[in-house]
């Protein structure tokens, strides 16, 4: 699709009850989305740890999207409370050490909102296409079992 | 102060009050190492001075748990630094450890020193000098003098530009030989099957390569986010001398400025990153 042949490639954690319902709203609405997604369904946003983020930039991600209920509609009340938190801060430390924090993004998305869903998947992966790919010495024969 | 602490200890064991006092004493090697102390005549071994920079809070956890399913947990008497008692309050929070099986000797600090005479460089940028709890306390404590800036040396590398921080790490990080060294002697860091050492390698390999060693003190890192109470105890057992203070003080740092000034150990709330939001946070923009 791109000059320069960079497809990046994105792990998208969605959660079971609003995110994932949201893109597959997104899907059955006929809704252009970009290729460069690989959706995970988590039961809840505030099971995605910081283990997952890294593992999936270091097994070859480019950026890692972790979508969840908006606040309040937590389908287990406050799951995505433990997220708001740990999210940002996995951004920090990521910055710290020397990644960039915009391969990184948390957002909300309900069972409804799949304009919203098309607008956030394409906005990330154009934000990570324009930083290139994340090059981590290894990467590729990381032994994660 | 140390005849207060061998008195104490002394008196303790005689009552039978506790099992086993923690504390220090000087090894054939002349170093100070800890020293578990299980009878009233051996209280002569004890010391305190400011080469005592171990972090003794790290054994309660091991103790608390039983040898032998319905056995009684012991009781054990701990010498406690201020800094120390942050961790024993981090591992009360967490129910890590039972109040009523642990006396606390605490200890009034001034300052550990390094082995040239020097002030170790944590303990400059501490005001605390009497622990946040104890049972008894020994020593008169110090005056608080001029305290440095906290985080100078992380905002030292905050302000390196992205891929001199990255090489940074990976050059400090590739140093690990992976001996655990830093697990085993944070009092936080207590699980009983390390994800890093598990079998089916879930998240982390073994390999002694980059990549997994990054990964690793990443890790291990961010589960002490808002429990770490930068004690370095970590750091000062690294035999390849890796500077691990200056992940989990960024971490904490951070925690501090995005949840309401939080510092790990000195109230009873937990680490917020496992609550619920107050209100109180300043958390980065969600997109």
């Amino acid at each position: 699709m791109s000059g320069d042949g960079f497809e990046p490639r994105i792990v998208a954690f969605l959660c079971n009850w609003c995110s994932y319902a949201g893109a597959d709203t997104a899907g059955v609405s006929r809704l252009e989305l970009p290729p460069n997604i690989l959706p995970v369904r988590v039961m809840c946003s505030g099971r995605v740890s910081a283990e997952m983020v890294l593992k999936a930039l270091l097994s070859g991600a480019d950026g890692v999207l972790v979508l969840g209920c908006h606040i309040g509609d937590c389908h287990y009340g406050s799951g995505n409370h433990r997220t708001v938190k740990r999210i940002p801060l996995l951004r920090r430390l990521m910055t710290y050490m020397g990644i960039e924090p915009d391969r990184l993004r948390l957002d909300w998305v309900s069972g409804a909102e799949a304009g919203h869903f098309a607008k956030i998947t394409t906005e990330f992966v154009e934000a990570v296409r324009a930083l290139g790919p994340l090059s981590l010495p290894l990467r590729e024969d990381l032994d994660t079992g | 102060m140390i005849e207060d602490i061998r008195a104490l200890a002394r008196e303790l064991l005689e009552k039978g009050a506790v099992k086993c006092v923690i504390g220090y004493e000087v090894g054939p090697t002349g170093r100070v190492r800890p020293a578990f102390v299980y009878e009233p005549g051996e209280v002569e071994r004890l010391i305190f001075d400011g080469r005592c920079d171990q972090n003794l809070v790290t054994y309660l956890t091991r103790r608390n748990k039983p040898r032998k399913k319905g056995e009684e947990v012991p009781t054990t008497a701990v010498v406690v630094k201020p800094c120390d008692a942050r961790s024993l309050r981090v591992l009360l929070n967490e129910h890590q450890v039972q109040r009523d099986k642990v006396y606390i000797i605490g200890v009034a600090c001034h300052g550990m020193q390094n082995a040239d005479g020097t002030p170790e460089l944590r303990c400059t940028r501490c005001d605390q000098r009497v622990p946040l709890l104890y049972d008894a306390l020994c020593g008169e404590p110090p005056e608080v003098l001029a305290v440095r800036d906290a985080y100078e040396d992380v905002q030292q590398i905050e302000a390196l530009p992205l891929e001199e921080r990255l090489a940074y790490w990976l050059g400090e990080l590739d140093r690990c030989i992976r001996c655990y060294a830093c697990r085993q002697a944070c009092p936080t860091c207590f699980c009983s099957v390390c994800e890093a050492e598990r079998d089916d390698s879930l998240w982390v390999g073994i390999a002694d390569r980059i990549p997994e060693k990054a990964f690793f003190h990443i890790i291990r890192a961010f589960h002490q986010a808002g429990r770490c109470t930068e004690c370095n105890a970590c750091e000062a057992v690294c035999p390849m001398g890796i500077p691990l203070s200056l992940i989990n003080r960024k971490i904490a740092k951070d925690v501090a400025q995005m949840m309401g000034g939080y510092r790990a150990g000195e109230s009873e709330e937990p680490t917020p990153l496992v609550t619920m939001l107050t209100g109180e946070e300043a958390i980065d923009e969600i997109h």
